[in-house]
């Protein structure tokens, strides 16, 4: 069974970049288009990973992996954030709120999907 | 009705060449026992005579709507323009559904027809541009005469015709006051 | 949203997002303390430049980082938000919009000189950029490693930072990727195990050794750790002989800095609870298709109907069958319509916020001070509707700036406030929306209108003619009471363009003016250009459909009204007077009238105007149907009573009554009798 990824933005275009290249690497997309869709659709079932932006309406991505973390059946869910600066605050930030890794925008398809693989294992 | 054209000079000068007229292919039928010819090109399909509809207010020769596989076409009457009777229709009546520019706009129009003759080649044959005088019927109505085993086939001038509808359409309002 | 070309989703979605910024900087516009819409511009700004890398807009995400720092500098209180710095902003967002139209096209010049001028009025817009301390987000990579030589490999030591596991970093995964790297003997330390009672299953109390050969770089493996480098423990020692002493990376300092910091990570989470209206999510049809949705629609609808009658012969089908397939259709057509109809459905807020830019703009180059208010924009109007009222509702708006709204001083001197108001707003009323523009100026001129109207030989001399006749001699072409042309509306289009667009939607414009006070021009729309539900009835022989959302009532025609005919085109529904029309007569059907005639009373539901409701006499109810309306053709369209045709569930085509055209024509025959009675009196 192919590996299970919410990808949360609230950029149309961005989920459909990310569906395009992840479905193309054999993998199950599903969208959300803020962090409150995220939190719900990420609640209903367990994915594999999650991918999220930060910068969203409604919930930020920072608070979604937050509420994600409390809830002890998304424990060990990874959680790959999306940002357009390299600035490591940033990235604090959103480690200690749960995150378990990043990707910095603009990125190539293939950093996605390699991102994908390394945090999944495989 | 033709007295009540003072502009026959002007209406033969505007008429293309008879010659034109002629089609290679035309669509023959019979309205009160004369014969009307229309360019076979024009015609799109000839269906049995529907249910008509008929519009309150609109000219009596264009008084009625049917609907022609989901399109909602408005059904002229010839005889009407032509000052002839309108008997009522019986089985060999049928609509000719044509498609024609009017004022660079593609009309489609059901031409009702009493009886559908038959499509001839009317090319070579005798022709003649209507009479300004001496015809019961207006002159601007007709495009040219073609004679045929003795018998008179008239082209009529479909524009013509169909403007006058118009601003006749427009004129008569239904009776609402 | 069918397409798989994230670029072109994205050229869309950066038209949306233009709009949301554009929408709110003329909020901070209005109000330079709005934290709301300086986050909203923010964000805004943020994804369009983030995206517009990811999608190979480089001028535009260049170009939008400017605006964007300028508005981060804002949003932290290290500058102030200005008027100079929203309208710099607007143009650099038209900028924007130019970027985007322009981003197959070949280098421009002239494109990239207007973005460096804007570029100059932004950074002239924030005095502040140079001062200020940025606090530094940036936190500079703690150590420059020294090159690293290949060997032989590396003695690598890790533990995870606490709290690794529980946020998903997979230790099986990182070795797997060591592994890729190269040959790997792995140890697994177990010192750190705690006693059974204080065990936390997400916890990693594991420390691993691994021997690493070939020659993968210190990057290489640091990559494998990337996003925990900074909290975990590695040792990195590389395997040859001369080995350096272990390096050893220890994420303490940071992870202290953190468990410092979450207090600020919360402050952080309460930004977006500041209520951030989400826009309106919109979904992007191409118009073919939709339209081919609605003939489909059209013909199962069709279609239906004609089974639905088959069901009602006796022939050798199966009647159950039949039945099944019917109500299938059935269902599947009300349901076909219903999302159709949805996805036609669009608030009309979409529509008005593109004219506060205009307002914006209009106040700007006539120098008057304009507020713009809107309201009822969540009414919802069909697309097609929504599109073609673009246009016209430009130059009502312009009309009202330009023209109704006076220059301050007048204003001053009418004892007015300076600033001049322009509302626009929306409602529905029965089948009708209602759009209407209202400036507080200086009202229509009708001795003006008047004057001109006779000279250029619309009326005669002194006719006697009501306000809203006489209104309406504005919508004659060439006809403009402006004695001078300004920039704004005399662009060579007139009100007549506006009236025609109006008529070809079905609709009327109406228009109320009060001297002094201002204007109103309201526009009365059909709600929808598509299907609607009719009341089926019948005159003499033929059927006529009436739109559902006229009807009001249905009654029986009163024997008494039947016999005494005469003058009396009133009825009295309890107790209001309401004039009727006898079809019968108005088509003037031949067939002798049924015994019990009904009365159809149809309105245009804003009860304001009082007699905007007319009986319809006819000889049958016959039922409710849905119609696909068709427009009547050029030679029947000008008889007016009929809004257009329909085909019904037998194949026979019935027409739709123009309740509007009806009501207007009871209200003018009301008038003449009233003068006809009057001149027999006197």
């Amino acid at each position: 069974m192919s590996a299970s990824i919410l990808t949360v933005d609230d950029s149309a275009s961005l989920r459909m970049a990310i569906r395009v290249a992840l479905t193309g690497a054999g993998y199950a997309v599903t969208e959300a288009g803020d962090g409150v869709e995220g939190l719900g659709k990420a609640t209903a079932t367990r994915f594999d990973l999650i991918i999220t932006d930060l910068n969203m309406p409604n919930m930020d991505g920072l608070t979604m992996i937050r509420e994600l973390r409390k809830s002890p059946s998304q424990a060990g869910v990874p959680i790959v954030f999306l940002t357009t600066e390299s600035d490591d605050a940033i990235k604090a930030q959103a480690r200690a709120a749960g995150a378990t890794g990043w990707l910095v925008k603009p990125f190539e398809p293939t950093q996605l999907i390699k991102i994908a693989q390394k945090v999944l294992g495989r | 009705m033709s007295s009540a054209q003072p502009a026959s000079d002007q209406a033969t000068s505007t008429l293309p060449d008879p010659a034109s007229m002629a089609f290679a292919s035309a669509l023959t039928f019979a309205m009160e026992g004369e014969i009307f010819a229309i360019d076979a090109q024009s015609v799109r399909e000839i269906v049995e005579v529907p249910p008509i509809t008929a519009v309150p207010g609109a000219t009596a020769a264009l008084d009625g709507l049917v609907n022609v596989r989901g399109r909602i076409v408005p059904v002229a009457d010839l005889r009407v323009a032509f000052g002839m009777d309108r008997a009522p229709l019986d089985d060999d009546c049928r609509i000719i559904v044509i498609e024609t520019d009017l004022d660079g706009e593609a009309t489609t129009i059901g031409l009702l027809a009493e009886k559908v003759l038959d499509v001839a080649n009317l090319e070579g044959l005798p022709i003649e541009p209507a009479p300004a005088l001496g015809m019961r019927w207006r002159s601007d109505f007709v495009a040219a005469i073609v004679h045929r085993d003795a018998q008179f086939v008239i082209l009529p001038s479909l524009p013509v015709i169909l403007s006058s509808f118009q601003g006749g359409a427009a004129a008569a309002s239904p009776n609402l006051a | 949203m069918s397409s798989n070309d994230p670029v072109e989703a994205f050229a869309s979605e950066a038209l949306d997002l233009l709009d949301q910024i554009e929408k709110a900087l003329l909020d901070l516009g209005r109000d330079l303390g709005d934290r709301g819409a300086v986050d909203e511009v923010f964000r805004g700004l943020h994804t369009l430049k983030g995206s517009g890398a990811m999608f190979g807009f480089d001028a535009l995400a260049g170009f939008t980082h400017h605006c964007e720092t300028a508005f981060d500098r804002v949003r932290k209180g290290l500058s102030a938000a200005t008027p100079a710095l929203v309208s710099a902003v607007l143009s650099a967002r038209d900028h924007m919009r130019a970027l985007i139209d322009h981003r197959d096209g070949p280098r421009d010049e002239r494109l990239e000189a207007a973005g460096n001028l804007i570029l100059a009025e932004l950074y002239a817009a924030m005095p502040e950029s140079a001062g200020g301390h940025e606090p530094t987000g940036q936190q500079t990579s703690a150590a420059t490693h020294a090159p690293n030589a290949p060997g032989e490999g590396w003695a690598i030591h890790f533990k995870l930072p606490p709290g690794a596991m529980a946020n998903g970093t997979n230790p099986a995964a990182l070795l797997q990727e060591l592994r890729n790297l190269g040959e790997c003997r792995v140890r697994l330390h177990l010192d750190d195990l705690p006693p059974f009672d204080q065990f936390v299953p997400t916890e990693c109390y594991l420390a691993w050794d691994v021997e690493l050969h070939g020659a993968a770089t210190r990057e290489q493996i640091e990559d494998v750790f990337i996003f925990i480098l900074d909290d975990m423990e590695l040792t990195l020692t590389p395997l040859a002989p001369a080995s350096l002493p272990g390096e050893a990376r220890s994420g303490t300092a940071t992870a202290i800095a953190n468990a410092a910091r979450p207090d600020a990570a919360a402050g952080q989470a309460e930004i977006p609870a500041k209520a951030v209206v989400r826009p309106q999510e919109s979904v992007r049809v191409q118009a073919e298709r939709l339209d081919e949705l609605m003939n489909r629609v059209g013909e199962l609808v069709i279609a239906q109907s004609r089974l639905a009658q088959l069901t009602t012969r006796n022939g050798q089908v199966d009647p159950i069958m039949l039945r099944a397939v019917s109500e299938d259709i059935d269902r599947l057509s009300s349901e076909l319509r219903d999302t159709t109809m949805a996805l036609r459905m669009m608030p009309v807020g979409n529509l008005f916020g593109r004219y506060r830019r205009l307002v914006y703009d209009l106040a700007q180059e006539t120098g008057k001070a304009i507020t713009f208010v809107t309201e009822g924009e969540a009414t919802e109007v069909d697309k097609t509707v929504i599109e073609r009222l673009a246009d016209p509702l430009v130059h009502l708006i312009r009309n009202s700036c330009d023209h109704g709204l006076e220059p301050a001083d007048d204003r001053i001197a009418a004892g007015k406030s300076e600033t001049g108001q322009i509302t626009l707003s929306a409602r529905q009323a029965g089948g009708e929306v209602l759009i209407s523009i209202t400036d507080d100026g200086r009202g229509l001129d009708r001795a003006r209108i008047r004057a001109k109207a006779e000279a250029q030989g619309l009326i005669a001399a002194g006719t006697p003619l009501s306000d809203a006749a006489l209104f309406q001699m504005i919508f004659h072409p060439g006809f403009s009471t402006a004695s001078t042309i300004t920039n704004l509306s005399g662009r060579g289009v007139g009100m007549d363009v506006v009236k025609r667009s109006i008529d070809s939607l079905r609709g009327t414009i109406e228009i109320a003016s009060t001297q002094g006070k201002g204007t109103t021009f309201t526009l009365h729309l059909p709600l929808t250009l598509a299907i609607i539900e009719c009341m089926l009835v019948r005159v003499g022989d033929g059927r006529f459909a009436i739109p559902l959302s006229a009807v009001e009532e249905c009654l029986e025609l009163p024997q008494t009204e039947i016999i005494a005919n005469g003058r009396r085109n009133f009825l009295n529904v309890r107790g209001q007077l309401i004039p009727y029309l006898r079809l019968r007569e108005s088509f003037a059907v031949q067939r002798p009238a049924d015994l019990h005639q009904k009365v159809v009373v149809v309105g245009l539901g804003n009860s304001e105007r009082g007699s905007s409701r007319v009986g319809l006499v006819v000889d049958q109810i016959i039922g409710n149907t849905q119609t696909v309306i068709k427009s009547l053709s050029r030679f029947h369209s000008g008889l007016g009573v009929f809004s257009g045709a329909t085909i019904l569930g037998d194949g026979t085509v019935a027409l739709i009554l123009d309740c509007g055209h009806l009501i207007a024509l009871a209200r003018e025959s009301q008038h003449a009798l009233a003068e006809q009675t009057n001149g027999e009196a006197a």
